[in-house]
């Protein structure tokens, strides 16, 4: 569970996040809103890459306050980036492995990144390097990173972009499984509604730094303020 | 700098993942140097043979440079100083006390590991052209020291200078008292540096310095401990620039100043990059290279080596990253393919082998 309160983040006059006080506990939630609304810069925040100016982010009631990235990671929290940053020499199982190492995992380390890498189905193409392969491949490859080693909280962000509509239904299902398979939350920003609404119970919409809408995905994508501020636009 | 880590990346290719992943790889260098060190042995005069004694072990110093450029793309060019320090450890062990050879070896490669960490400090904030400036003042710097005490020949005291004719030649080790003898002790021991460092590149040190090569970000939000894994490629390069100059004072028995000069680290660092920073052999290349050419052109004047260094350099910046022993790699994979074609499809002979493995 993610919980924020009253957080406030400033680059000089911009404020990508403005007093966002929000509570998301779905198994698999989403994070919507148009270009510049202040989705990564969140995850940035819950990561520990950017220092909030003012309020607080507690995961699954542990506030993180204070905490460096690398500690976070060791804490259970996981996420990928919005261009994806597979190590183009590295092979896909070293790549996996490579997270593996900082966890403390000692002789489960590599169960863990066999059995990451079977559920993403990486496994005919462990031994590839990563510059060799697709964008949906690498997208898979971030996603196994971030189920190695007892994930708590897994963040996505924009892990569908540019993928076909026969990959983005591969993923929501690999996404969707994440909970059961490995007890972690997931948070997945997308600017694919349809992507979002398949595999998001609940949904948060952030507008310019302010929380325009969170609840149910269905009940918040069929809100007017929604609808006109977001939808309206695509 | 960037740029140029970049294009050797794509040059990646699956086959050569599959053979760097395996252990075999890391056996192939002990084969390699056995088979050079016999025909050096048996074939080199004994001109020839100092030369290749001091080139494969200045070309350990090289590995570490190739660990910090290749690995972290950071230019460091202080290296050849820490040369020098480790050879000014051993011969002062050499001279002061009564220890084997190799503990000496081992305590110069401590020392200048430290050392290395020490002048590495600056890059924790530095990069690219800032940092190789800072390296190359640190250089200038031991060239001021060394320059004033010179290395240890015998004397008392800590500086250990002995007047005139007080001075001593520092003894081979017990195991290998003949020039040849040195010869074999030399690439013995370069092997198993050679191996230390690929063993590095293919282990979890290897897999966290790709991530910060990879970006600063993404390797936090991978766990590296940043600090931890830079400093660990310092420690590591300075440790084998500390047992090559430990095994460089044991080819004449002594060091001169002179020969550590600021412009000696410019020199190598070059050479490394012409050699090949992705390939262990690339610093082999380079370290003969550094002795062959010089001696081979000593009749066309001193600077003509310099000049075709330069030249190479320019050309491997420009054209060929990988170096020498990357263009090597490729064509080697390409016999490889000739010898084992059902192990691949036709259209990838060419990057077969890769540059990198
Ligand atoms: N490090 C930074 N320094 C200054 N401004 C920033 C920084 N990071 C983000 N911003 C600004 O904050 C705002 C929100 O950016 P953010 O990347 O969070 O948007 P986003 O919702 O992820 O957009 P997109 O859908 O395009 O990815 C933008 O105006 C952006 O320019
Ligand atoms: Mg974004």
């Amino acid at each position: 569970m993610i919980e924020t309160e009253g957080l406030t983040v400033r680059f000089g006059s911009v404020r990508p996040i403005d007093g966002l006080t929000a509570r998301i506990d779905a198994p698999v939630a989403g994070l919507i809103g148009p270009n510049g609304a202040g989705k990564t810069t969140l995850l940035n925040v819950i990561s520990g890459f950017v220092r909030p100016e003012s309020g607080s982010v507690t995961i699954d009631g542990k506030s993180f306050v204070g905490l460096s990235p690398v500690e976070r990671v060791r804490g259970g929290l996981r996420r990928s980036f919005q261009t994806e940053q597979v190590v183009e020499d590295l092979t896909v199982v070293q790549n996996v492995q490579a997270i593996a190492d900082h966890l403390a995992l000692g002789s489960s380390a590599r169960s863990s990144v066999a059995q990451a890498l079977q559920y993403t189905g990486l496994e005919s193409v462990r031994d590839e390097l990563g510059g060799s392969l697709n964008l949906f491949q690498r997208r898979l490859v971030e996603i196994a990173k971030c189920l190695v080693g007892e994930p708590k909280l897994v963040l996505l962000d924009e892990p569908g972009a540019g993928l076909s509509n026969e990959e983005g239904e591969q993923l929501q299902r690999i996404i969707l499984g994440i909970p059961e398979q490995f007890r972690a939350q997931v948070l997945v920003i997308d600017h694919d509604v349809d992507l979002i609404r398949a595999m998001c119970e609940q949904t948060l919409v952030l507008d310019y730094g302010k929380m325009l809408a969170l609840g149910p995905t269905a009940q918040v994508l069929e809100s007017d303020s929604v609808r006109q501020a977001y939808l309206g636009e695509l | 700098m960037a740029d140029i880590a970049q294009t050797s990346f794509s040059q990646a290719n699956p086959m050569a993942a599959a053979l760097r992943a395996s252990r075999l790889q890391i056996l192939a260098i002990p084969v390699v140097m056995a088979i050079f060190a016999l025909i050096m042995g048996n074939f080199a005069n004994s001109f020839y043979l100092t030369a290749a004694t001091s080139g494969v072990a200045i070309s350990l110093s090289i590995t570490g440079l190739a660990i910090l450029y290749g690995q972290l793309g950071l230019v460091s060019l202080c290296q050849f100083a820490l040369v020098g320090v480790g050879g000014w450890i051993t011969l002062r062990l050499g001279h002061g006390f009564d220890l084997p050879y190799e503990l000496n070896l081992l305590i110069a490669g401590i020392g200048a590991s430290i050392v290395g960490i020490i002048f590495g400090l600056p890059a924790l904030r530095l990069r690219g052209l800032y940092l190789a400036l800072v390296t190359l003042m640190l250089a200038g710097i031991f060239q001021v020291i060394i320059t004033a005490w010179n290395f240890p020949d015998g004397g008392d005291g800590f500086i250990g200078r002995a007047a005139g004719a007080g001075r001593q030649i520092l003894e081979k080790p017990s195991l290998a008292p003949t020039p040849i003898a040195y010869f074999y002790y030399v690439v013995i021991i370069v092997t198993l540096g050679y191996m230390l460092a690929q063993w590095h590149r293919n282990a979890k040190p290897g897999r966290a310095w790709a991530l910060i090569r990879k970006g600063q970000t993404t390797a936090l939000a991978s766990g590296v401990n940043i600090l931890l894994y830079k400093l660990w490629a310092f420690a590591l390069a300075g440790f084998l620039a500390g047992v090559a100059g430990g095994l460089l004072a044991g080819v004449a028995g002594q060091l001169d100043s002179r020969s550590f000069g600021a412009s000696e680290s410019l020199n190598l660092f070059a050479l490394a990059v012409v050699g090949g920073v992705f390939n262990w052999y690339g610093a082999l290349i380079a370290g003969l290279a550094l002795r062959f050419l010089p001696a081979a052109l000593q009749d066309f004047g001193a600077y003509l080596s310099v000049g075709i260094f330069g030249a190479a350099l320019f050309q491997a910046l420009a054209m060929e990253p990988t170096g020498v022993a990357g263009r090597l790699s490729l064509i080697l994979g390409w016999f490889r393919k000739k010898l084992m074609p059902q192990k691949s499809t036709p259209q990838n002979a060419m990057s077969e082998g890769g540059a990198r493995d």
